[in-house]
């Protein structure tokens, strides 16, 4: 439509007046269609997971609850409670205590260790970025994102929490999937 | 040697013309216009640049080759280039070779984070090695000493460390082994590396290869804050800056203030911080229940306190410890003066000074600062033993006799420290301070009878002749760095005496006439003494040192008064005078028949423990918040850093509240609000607010208000004979000496408590041999049938005639055995234990 300046009367085009036989010819015509749309997908079968029951399996590079690790052979802590996880969190919410192996305590490989280790869960972004500014590949990125808790403090995961191999509940995508 | 003028030059930097001082190294004249050289090994508070580390070159207009900016001074017209492909290269090549042997092991380096060797590889390296053999190793990490560790793979050989020991601190003990690649930092055969400043190193390096073993692994500088203050140990008031994690203190870091500290703190500052969280710390309030302290609530300590000082009805004693700020200080002035109505309160462990003398003596025409021993002619140090009394002052002789040729002279009693530096020492016997100067006088002025004064002081006539003349020729310059003990003598008029002949023979020295650069300068027995002087927490000067309507005992007296049942009620503001005053058993007897004893303290140290009645918690100097005056009349502020316990009053909220329990006038509800009150009690204070003294400091004496200073006692002085020296007649002279690790602070912190001193006898080797003792052999020092054990210390420098024993030691003091009518210094035996 185009204004004309010559004219200040400007033509609006309508639909069909509702009401009549053609009005409700339209309204039972566009439900039936609806319906037909419904029925075809009956047939097709269901798409809802049933959450929590079933899960989606995650992406392997999905960012979820943190994991630190031990080194397989010696089975001491790799983390060597640099801080640099908590230098890199924009969050700020992991703490690193760090403090020294003895020759009797040897918690990890070199003369530090973390004494103290805790992730607030309820402020994490799961941003991923203590993963890469570890140096020791100590801390990565589980697939468990169910954190959900009660109580605010106890989403402050502690060292052992995190050095635990984390309850399977997350299915990990297979390679292709 | 005076200051030299120094003119202004240009020159020009990358493309910018920059004004700079003639002189100034070139790494520092380019930041002037905000260019940024890279340096590793050039310190400026080392003195002479090395150029070891070569991270500095520089392009300079007709030089051919790189220069190092640290060692090359700014010339009028240079034209430097620090960008040019050249010296990049350069650059990245000293990055390259300085990290070949570097193990790099940032994670687990307490050092990362704030590393400059970090800074500089990313600002200025090329980001990538080519080196491809193996590293060279050392054992690490290695104990340096039970404060340092050393990790030499570390190391990048910068001779900082080396530099400190050998031309600051000058205990000669750090040295590096071997060459080239081998070269390693280390002590002559390993023994650790204990001196008093020995901590100052950790900060001067550049790598983590000395770090401290307190703070080993507490923190990452971003877990951290910096809170600057000032230390409160000492009268040196070194300003520091404290690291905090977590609400606690966890490492003393310097914040140079060259007027001060020249950016140096010893071993006790930096270490002593420990002691705020043992659990022998007093942490609440504390009363006695059959006869044993027990902790209580504030509310019952607090009406105790109030009882007690009732019930001695206007009889109560006072004292004020020289770690009390000024506004503590002034607020138990107050408690005693407008509420308790009595006078009997002092801030000296011992001695009377009129308000006079006194003014006469702080005036700021005779005021000399810390700043102006580096710029003398010649310095007298006089009676005290910098190292222990103001360590920090210790390194500023130092400074001023290796780089300025100041020219020192040391006249103490005990062999001193800087004796090696001092062109002329002076021996006196121990407690004839008032006859040395007595025969100082003379022999500045060249008339009286200096061989009779000098007999009197046991010392060397020629010696101080030589004094004398030296003074008097050296130039117009002239500082006296003086012993407040020399006015402590246990007879007001000796200590009076003393005053007179020093300011008379600083008169004749023209040390009293204003001219900058010169005059006399105090090291006090008390962290605050001049704060607390100034304030008028003295039984006889009144704030700014006028004259009160009415005088009351001072500290001495006040102890012979609770003896005798005259003055029934002490309270002691962190000062426990058993342990730390003269006459360890008159104190003993008035605390014991003292009905009360209110005390403010950290640590239940004898005195306390056994007689106060209540204990109140004192703040740990991190938690403090208040004022203080150096000995040069710089105000300086505390600021807590840290929270204080839980539910624990700061001792002014504690005083307030007793004096408005007492029914006296309300007070500050802020320690600000009592700064004020302070500026307005104290004429020459006027006006000074926490803003103006800020983090650095102000004299009150480059104030308009300085102005208000009273006149003291003007000449001419008339001098009487002074006490003459026991001649020691087959016994010895005893001497005492605090050592500058002689405190609760040090004795309870996990660090430093392998320092906390032990009893010894200093003896010259003769009288030893005389009386078949050994160097190392345990021996007992009588007087008047009490004795203390020691440890036999033979040293040749110490003078025949005299030993000299360590005070602050509980019953093996020194203190135990100064009898308590004594004018002149005990005379004792020695004999193998
Ligand atoms: S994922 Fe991000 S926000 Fe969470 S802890 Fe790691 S760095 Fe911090
Ligand atoms: S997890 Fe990695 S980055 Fe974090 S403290 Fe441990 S070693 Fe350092
Ligand atoms: S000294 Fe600096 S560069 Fe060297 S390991 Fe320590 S933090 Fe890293
Ligand atoms: S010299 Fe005195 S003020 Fe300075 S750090 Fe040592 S104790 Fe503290
Ligand atoms: S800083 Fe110039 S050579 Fe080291």
């Amino acid at each position: 439509m185009t204004w004309n300046p010559d004219s200040d009367v400007v033509e609006v085009a309508r639909g069909p007046e509702p009401g009549g036989l053609g009005g409700a010819y339209r309204v039972f015509g566009e439900t039936l269609r609806g319906l037909k749309t419904s029925f075809m997908r009956v047939v097709e079968g269901t798409h809802t997971v049933e959450y929590p029951e079933e899960k989606i399996p995650v992406y392997p590079r999905w960012r979820g609850r943190h994991k630190l690790h031990k080194f397989e052979d010696t089975g001491l802590e790799k983390c060597v409670g640099c801080s640099l996880c908590a230098a890199a969190c924009p969050a700020d919410c992991i703490r690193v205590v760090a403090a020294e192996n003895t020759d009797e305590n040897r918690v990890s490989g070199g003369e530090r260790y973390a004494a103290v280790y805790e992730i607030n869960m309820s402020r994490c972004i799961f941003c991923g970025y203590c993963e890469i500014a570890c140096p020791f590949d100590a801390i990565t990125m589980g697939s468990d994102f169910e954190l959900a808790d009660y109580n605010r403090s106890d989403l402050i995961f502690t060292k052992e929490m995190l050095l635990a191999e984390p309850m399977v509940r997350t299915p990990l995508r297979a390679e292709g999937e | 040697m005076p200051r030299p003028e120094i003119d202004q030059i240009t020159f020009t930097v990358d493309g910018r013309e920059v004004e700079a001082p003639a002189g100034t190294m070139l790494a520092d004249a380019a930041k002037l216009g905000d260019v940024d050289i890279p340096v590793f090994c050039y310190e400026p508070k080392l003195g002479a640049p090395v150029g070891a580390c070569r991270m500095c070159l520089v392009e300079i207009e007709g030089i051919p080759k790189l220069q190092t900016a640290c060692s090359t001074p700014v010339r009028d017209g240079m034209v430097v280039d620090t960008q040019n492909p050249r010296v990049k290269a350069a650059q990245e090549s000293v990055v390259e070779f300085l990290l070949l042997n570097h193990p790099l092991d940032c994670p687990v380096c307490d050092k990362g984070g704030e590393c400059p060797l970090q800074d500089i590889s990313f600002g200025w390296g090329r980001g990538e090695s080519r080196f491809v053999e193996p590293k060279r190793h050392f054992q690490k990490p290695v104990e340096l000493s039970p404060l340092i560790a050393i990790d030499r793979e570390r190391c990048i050989l910068c001779y900082r460390c080396v530099r400190f020991s050998q031309e600051v601190s000058e205990d000669y003990q750090l040295v590096l082994h071997e060459r080239g690649a081998d070269t390693f930092v280390g002590t002559f055969d390993g023994h650790p590396y204990v001196a008093p400043f020995s901590g100052n190193i950790m900060e001067l390096c550049p790598v983590g290869a000395l770090t401290s073993q307190a703070y080993r692994f507490r923190a990452r500088p971003w877990d951290i804050e910096q809170s600057g203050s000032v230390c409160t140990l000492c009268p040196g008031q070194c300003n520091v800056s404290y690291t905090v994690r977590d609400d606690r203190v966890v490492r003393v870091l310097n914040r140079q203030n060259d007027d001060v500290d020249d950016g140096w703190l010893c071993d006790r500052g930096r270490f002593a911080y420990q002691s705020t969280y043992v659990d022998e710390r007093v942490q609440g309030p504390m009363v006695r229940e059959n006869g044993r302290l027990v902790p209580s609530s504030w509310d019952r300590a607090l009406s105790t306190a109030v009882d007690i000082i009732d019930a001695a009805d206007g009889r109560v004693g006072a004292l004020a410890g020289g770690g009390s700020s000024n506004e503590d200080g002034w607020l138990l002035r107050r408690l005693m003066t407008e509420v308790v109505g009595s006078r009997d309160f002092d801030s000296r462990p011992a001695g009377v000074l009129s308000a006079g003398l006194q003014a006469a003596l702080d005036a700021p025409e005779a005021q000399a600062t810390v700043a102006d021993l580096e710029w003398a002619h010649a310095v007298l140090v006089l009676d005290t033993e910098p190292v222990d009394d103001m360590p920090v002052l210790d390194l500023r002789l130092r400074k001023g006799v290796r780089r300025n040729g100041v020219r020192l002279a040391v006249a103490t009693s005990r062999p001193s420290a800087l004796d090696p530096n001092a062109e002329l020492s002076v021996r006196f016997a121990p407690g004839a301070g008032e006859a040395f100067v007595c025969a100082l006088d003379a022999a500045v002025g060249g008339v009286g009878d200096v061989a009779g004064l000098a007999a009197a002081a046991g010392a060397d006539r020629e010696a101080v002749e030589a004094l004398g003349r030296m003074l008097r020729e050296a130039g117009e310059d002239v500082v006296v760095v003086w012993g407040e003990r020399l006015t402590h003598a246990a007879d007001p008029e000796v200590g009076a005496n003393a005053a007179r002949a020093l300011l008379k023979a600083s008169g004749r020295l023209g040390l009293l006439d204003g001219r900058r650069g010169a005059g006399l300068l105090q090291v006090p027995t008390g962290m605050n003494a001049r704060g607390l002087r100034e304030l008028g927490v003295l039984p006889n000067v009144g704030p700014g040192y006028s004259e009160p309507a009415q005088v009351g005992r001072s500290s001495r007296e006040i102890a012979v008064a609770a003896a005798a049942g005259e003055v029934r009620a002490l309270h002691l503001l962190h000062v426990d005078p058993v342990a730390s005053y003269p006459d360890r058993a008159l104190w003993e007897a008035g605390l014991a028949a003292a009905t009360g004893v209110v005390a403010h303290a950290s640590f239940l140290t004898e005195g306390v423990l056994e007689h106060a009645d209540v204990v109140f918690p004192s703040e740990a100097g991190a938690e403090k918040e208040g004022t203080v005056t150096h000995p040069d009349g710089r105000l300086q502020r505390l600021r807590p850093a840290v929270g204080k316990p839980e539910g624990t009053l700061p001792t002014w909220q504690v005083l307030s509240h007793l004096i408005t329990a007492l029914g006296g006038r309300a007070t500050a509800l802020t320690s600000m609000m009592i700064t004020s009150e302070i500026a307005e009690a104290v004429p020459f204070y006027a006006g000074i607010t926490h803003d103006e003294i800020g983090g650095f400091g102000i004299r009150w004496q480059e104030r308009e208000a300085s102005d208000a200073f009273p006149a003291g006692d003007s000449g001419p002085f008339s001098l009487v004979a002074p006490v003459a020296a026991a001649s020691p007649n087959g016994a010895l002279r005893l001497g005492s000496f605090r050592s500058v690790w002689s405190s609760p602070e040090v004795a309870h912190a996990p660090a430093l408590k392998f320092l906390a001193p032990k009893q010894r006898a200093e003896l010259n080797p003769d009288d030893a041999a005389d009386r078949g003792i050994r160097h190392g052999q345990r021996v007992t020092v009588t007087a008047d049938g009490t004795s203390v054990s020691a440890t036999a210390h033979l040293r040749t420098a110490s003078p025949r005639g005299s030993v000299f024993l360590e005070t602050g030691l509980g019953d093996q003091s020194a203190s135990a055995l100064q009898s308590t009518e004594a004018t002149v210094p005990s005379m004792v035996t020695v004999e193998s234990a």
